[in-house]
């Protein structure tokens, strides 16, 4: 472990960065420099193109040698992105760490006052000397190192969660794989076929999901919700209700004494139970009974009871006999595991495209969605694979795709980003009616074909080769025709330059997605935050696209944005990898912002305890006096309580009272002493 | 610029006229004007298509909503305000209900017609309009049979409005007066004959 | 009794009176007393003023809503052009305090200053709004139903958009004027493209009567297809679209549709007992009597 030296007089280096144009566009580089080599303790000022490149570094490490640095600023982007680089700079150098101290003149500077030098430049100023006068103050700080839990948990067992956790499990890590529904297998198991390959969905889906049920290594914990997250990176303690499903497993009937008992998937129960409701998985089309399996690929294959709808009269708990596995009495259920690290792929919802009223969607019968075509058209769907008209089950020759359903749309009602795989699965919809469909005519209304991925521009040709009909125009609205239910689609095809309007049997819309409605849950419950379009926020768009802001919590497939299967197994296995490297590095260092309790002073009032919001404080006898302690694993360094404690008696480290002040003289006094 | 073409047959300059767009022929001001006038964001205009496929009187005519939107984009200013079908908009507002990108595109149309006004291009029924209001404070103004009929319903032959009140009659002139629309009205009609 | 002052316009009071009548008769029978807006004028037209320049729309539109202002007393109104004009304009200078303070200038050569005191509301709502009448109310005041008419609705564009400026929800499918038409014991039916613009918007009608006629036209044939007893509007300048038009349409396309239009505030009127001669139904270019044999 380091050791804490203390040195006479403080000696800082200036690095100020171009970064190219970024800085030195708008910002004069030189007067900034020579402005900080006449500031107070600065013993050497300099400036270079890339400070982060390795010539750029190198200048910081030779300086503390040379000039016998104390401490070290490099004026140049955002600490989000580069404090970590400067750091090791820093220590390579042979410098604590911690005495490096940045100014940020990128990001709230040179690119908000582009088309303003002068004042950009004095800003500039200001920033060095600010970041000086904290330098001068920073002190050596020792990281301190936990343990990680040798466990993971991923949260959503859609094919990215599923993936997640097999890559983790793979990797010889206790997975615990959470999911809110009786099964696994996400929305791609309600997929027929996927592009641009044809290759059935449920083909490619259901040995993973057999894989994951019978992995050594995942704990599948379907029909449970997280109901609470205490810790912090390595020693996450998250508390599980395991929703009563009223079903006994093999291996929970066991447990209870009944020897050979519990669901065996039989579905004798599903045959007497006399309610009868619409099927979620395959919307609404097909019905369901109260004690249910959405579909005969399921996994787990353990019915589950909706008490929603249960009306208890026992006929199941009669027909399932000996095996004794239903208990109409069930109750919720809590568990509270530890994990190391999290990966959450909690998906999306569609969004509700009959809030676009000049669709007619759940207006006119022959108007469905995207996801509604996919059950229709699969062979295990509610029709056996006949895609047939709702209003009175012909079979549709022309059918109209409604690109954009409420994508690309800013108008309040609908959502403002591309949702990515629409135009995509809409070519294959075209492909699958006029494979299936002798005489089928698709007709595709679109703004752009967005067809980016590895052999997509390709699959577009072949559906246009195929005969699909491409219009440029997106659908002002379709009106349906009262007495054949057929529907006429309005648009203008804008290559064309006319308005058109084309007579259709059926349309599906490619209806845009949407966060999942509990992603506000989920953001508070795991600490990480949202981005401006309501999907979960990566840590950074290019280069922490799998991590969050709260370290240990990572995120894999659409719950961080559109996207398809196969960029949302690629980022889940990226996550799997990010959240497996603490787990087998075995520790974590933390942040060493922890407060610090000056126990000479402290008077032992316990005022700080109930204002911590973590938990972390607590009062301890030491030497015959009571004092406040510190949990420094738990301390987020929000400087709560030593911001009220009343005898000054905590001390954030990092951020000192003294290295603050002196950062609010060095600003308000001009760089006056 | 447009290669011009000094050929000696003018019919065939004319057939044979360069039609491509040059950026210096446009007007890049012009957008600028039809979104202060418009208090619309004209320049988001991603071109597709709902605002025609919406339109009553895109199936009728060669009105393009769309295009006009698209040339003002392109500082089109002499081709727009020029175009009779400018006013062939009977201000529905389907487009404006359904623009994916919440533009009103009938508000750059009355902004466009505004600044076609400025320079006394309108059409006659609208400065005829203008003309009745100044006179009488109606668009539609009374007329003797109709006052037969509003007394035969036990009403006053005039309405309570200017007709009742000529009084009322100044405020309006003066405000129109202000603009000076009614001496514009009179002499585009006058020069038109 | 609730008081508003009472926006007249111009085609109710200067070609179908029988519209002015009944509103301010039937509305008595619901709790609602109109009240003369003295010197109101033209609101003015929002497609041939508002094209010529927007400045003197808002300055015209903001001297009708002082007259209310000065009477301490919200506008009703029964048309959709002076809605969009009087109601846009009173939210817009509400709203845009560059805006009012331009307005304000002119409207200072009069003395008059906009305020932005009142609210502007068309009477069609005031009879669907459950806290001033509502169908019930509406309901209970009808002494002669209308039973066995099929009735077809036109909304008016400038009533209903655009949606964001209103306050009537759907847009593409709104049903709250057939609610209106059932409680007169109607039968209210649905047709094609019922949105569609009556065509007479935004001057067209006056630029081109051909263009604009065509689209009345097809407003026509989308009627005739569903058996149409009548056309009802809450809106005077639709009203003579539909209703005059008719007749053009007959003199420039040699097509007959005899079609009755009638305003709902016409229909209330007979819902309630008033008689053709009270409604002056005889000013109606298209005869009424059909549809008044239906229901008499």
């Amino acid at each position: 472990m380091a050791e804490v030296k203390k040195y006479e007089e403080p000696r800082i280096g200036v690095f100020v960065c171009h970064c190219g144009t970024n800085i030195a566009g708008s910002i004069d580089i030189k007067a900034v420099m020579e402005y900080a080599s006449t500031l107070p303790n600065v013993v050497i000022a300099d400036d270079y193109q890339y400070m982060c490149s390795t010539p750029g570094q190198n200048k910081i490490g030779e300086a503390i040698e040379e000039q016998k640095l104390t401490g070290v600023v490099v004026a140049a982007c955002s600490p989000r992105l580069h404090e970590p680089t400067f750091r090791a700079a820093t220590k390579e150098g042979g410098l604590n760490p911690f005495r490096f101290e940045m100014a940020n003149i990128r990001e709230q500077n040179s690119w908000v006052h582009m088309h303003q030098p002068e004042e950009a430049t004095d800003k500039a100023k200001d920033a060095v000397r600010i970041a000086v006068a904290k330098a001068s103050l920073l002190e050596d700080l020792i990281p301190k190192s936990v343990p990680v839990e040798r466990a993971a948990m991923v949260v959503g067992g859609g094919v990215g969660g599923m993936q997640a956790a097999l890559d983790l499990a793979s990797a010889g890590i206790k997975t615990y794989l959470v999911e809110k529904e009786p099964s696994i297998g996400g929305k791609m198991s309600q997929l027929d076929k996927t592009f641009p390959t044809l290759d059935c969905s449920q083909c490619i889906l259901t040995p993973k999901m057999v894989d994951v049920y019978r992995h050594e290594n995942i704990e599948l914990l379907t029909y449970t919700e997280v109901e609470a997250v205490e810790g912090y990176i390595g020693n996450f303690d998250v508390t599980l209700r395991k929703k009563a499903r009223g079903v006994m497993t093999p291996d929970e009937a066991t447990e209870r004494g009944i020897i050979g008992g519990g669901c065996n998937g039989c579905g004798d129960c599903e045959d007497v139970c006399p309610v009868i409701r619409p099927n979620p998985f395959e919307l609404g089309m097909s019905p369901m009974k109260a004690i249910y399996i959405y579909h005969a690929q399921v996994s787990p294959l353990i019915y589950t009871i909706d008490f929603d709808s249960c009306v208890k009269c026992g006929l199941c708990v009669d027909v399932c006999g000996d095996k004794k596995a239903i208990e109409l009495d069930a109750q919720d259920t809590f568990e509270t595991v530890k994990v190391g690290t999290i990966v959450l792929a909690t998906g999306y919802d569609i969004f509700p495209v009959e809030e676009k009223h000049e669709w007619g969607y759940k207006n006119y019968d022959n108007v469905i969605t995207s996801l509604e075509f996919e059950r229709l058209i699969c062979a295990s769907g509610p029709t056996g694979g006949h895609l047939i008209r709702p209003s009175d089950g012909a079979t549709p020759k022309k059918v109209g795709f409604v690109l954009c359903a409420g994508s690309r749309d800013n108008t309040g009602v609908g959502k403002p980003y591309c949702s990515r795989f629409c135009c995509m699965y809409s070519l294959k919809h075209a492909h699958q009616i006029i494979e299936k469909i002798p005489g089928a005519v698709p007709y595709i209304f679109y703004m752009d074909i967005r067809s980016f991925g590895k052999m997509y521009e390709e699959f577009y040709y072949r559906i246009q080769d195929e005969g699909a009909k491409f219009i440029r125009g997106r659908v002002a609205n379709i009106q349906e025709d009262p007495v054949t239910k057929n529907l006429h689609i309005n648009t203008e095809d804008t290559l064309l330059g006319r308005p058109i309007d084309v007579e259709v049997d059926m349309v599906v819309l490619a209806a845009a997605v949407q966060p999942a409605a509990e992603t506000e849950a989920t953001r508070r419950l795991f600490g990480v935050s949202c981005s401006q379009d309501g999907w979960l926020l990566e840590a950074h768009p290019k280069l922490n696209p799998c991590g969050t802001t709260t370290a240990g919590v990572y995120l894999a497939g659409v719950c961080q944005g559109p996207k398809d299967i196969p960029d949302t197994v690629a980022q889940a296995e990226g996550a799997a990898s990010a959240a497996s490297i603490p787990i087998h590095r075995g520790e974590v260092e933390l942040e060493p912002y922890f407060a610090v309790c000056i126990e000479d002073i402290c008077a032992g009032c316990g005022m700080c305890i109930n204002l911590c919001p973590y938990q972390a404080l607590a009062l301890v006898e030491k030497d015959g006096r009571t004092v406040m302690q510190v949990t420094e694993a738990k301390c987020k360094g929000c400087g709560t309580c030593g911001g009220f404690c009343p005898g000054g008696a905590i001390r954030m480290q990092h951020f000192t009272t003294p290295q603050i002040v002196a950062q609010i003289d060095a600003f308000l006094l001009g760089g006056e002493q | 610029m447009a290669v011009k073409k000094d050929y000696k047959d003018q019919t065939l300059a004319e057939r044979l006229r360069d039609r491509k767009y040059y950026v210096p022929d446009s007007n890049p001001e012009f957008v600028k004007e039809v979104e202060k006038i418009g208090q619309t964001p004209a320049h988001m205009c991603f071109q597709c298509g709902t605002c025609t496929g919406s339109c009553p009187s895109a199936p009728r005519s060669t009105y393009r909503i769309r295009l006009f939107m698209r040339k003002i984009n392109l500082g089109l200013e002499e081709e727009i305000l020029t175009d009779p079908d400018l006013w062939l908009c009977t201000t529905c507002y389907s487009c404006t209900d359904r623009c994916p990108r919440d533009l009103a595109p009938t508000d750059a149309i009355m902004a466009m017609r505004n600044l076609a006004a400025r320079r006394d291009i309108v059409p006659r029924n609208f400065l005829k309009t203008a003309q009745a209001i100044y006179a009488s404070g109606h668009g539609v103004p009374n007329n003797d049979a109709n006052r037969a009929a509003r007394v035969k319903l036990g009403l006053d032959a005039e309405p309570d409005t200017t007709h009742k009140y000529p009084e009322y009659l100044e405020g309006i002139r003066k405000i129109m007066d202000h603009y000076g629309l009614k001496e514009r009205a009179d002499k585009i009609l006058a020069e038109e004959g | 009794m609730r008081q508003y002052a009472f926006f007249l316009g111009c085609i109710a009071p200067n070609r179908y009176p029988g519209i002015e009548a009944s509103a301010i008769k039937t509305s008595e029978k619901v709790g609602i007393e109109l009240l003369p807006l003295k010197g109101a004028s033209c609101c003015p037209a929002p497609g041939a003023f508002g094209s010529i320049d927007l400045n003197i729309w808002y300055a015209m539109a903001a001297r009708n809503v002082v007259l209310a202002e000065q009477m301490d007393m919200d506008i009703t109104l029964i048309c959709n052009g002076c809605y969009k004009s009087i109601y846009e304009v009173n939210e817009k200078l509400k709203h845009n305090d560059e805006l009012r303070d331009g307005v304000n200038e002119v409207l200072k050569e009069i003395d008059m200053e906009f305020k932005g005191t009142v609210d502007v509301w068309h009477l069609a709502e005031l009879y669907y709004d459950p806290e001033i009448v509502g169908l019930k109310k509406l309901a209970d005041s009808v002494t002669r139903p209308l039973t066995g008419a099929k009735i077809a609705v036109h909304y008016g564009c400038h009533l209903m958009k655009p949606g964001k400026e209103r306050h009537f929800g759907d847009t593409e499918n709104p049903m709250w004027i057939e609610e209106l038409v059932a409680a007169l014991g109607a039968e209210p039916v649905q047709y094609r493209n019922k949105m569609l613009c009556c065509g007479a918007g935004g001057g067209v009608r006056g630029y081109d009567l051909a263009h604009s006629l065509d689209i009345t036209n097809e407003k026509m044939i989308n009627l005739q297809e569903v058996g149409a007893d009548a056309l009802t509007e809450v809106c005077p300048f639709c009203q003579l679209q539909y209703d005059r038009g008719q007749i053009e349409i007959e003199e420039k396309f040699g097509i007959t549709w005899g079609l009755p239009v009638l305003h709902y505030n016409e229909l209330l009127g007979l819902a309630q007992g008033m008689s053709p001669d009270e409604l002056a139904l005889d000013l109606h270019a298209v005869d009424v009597e059909p549809f008044l044999k239906k229901i008499l």
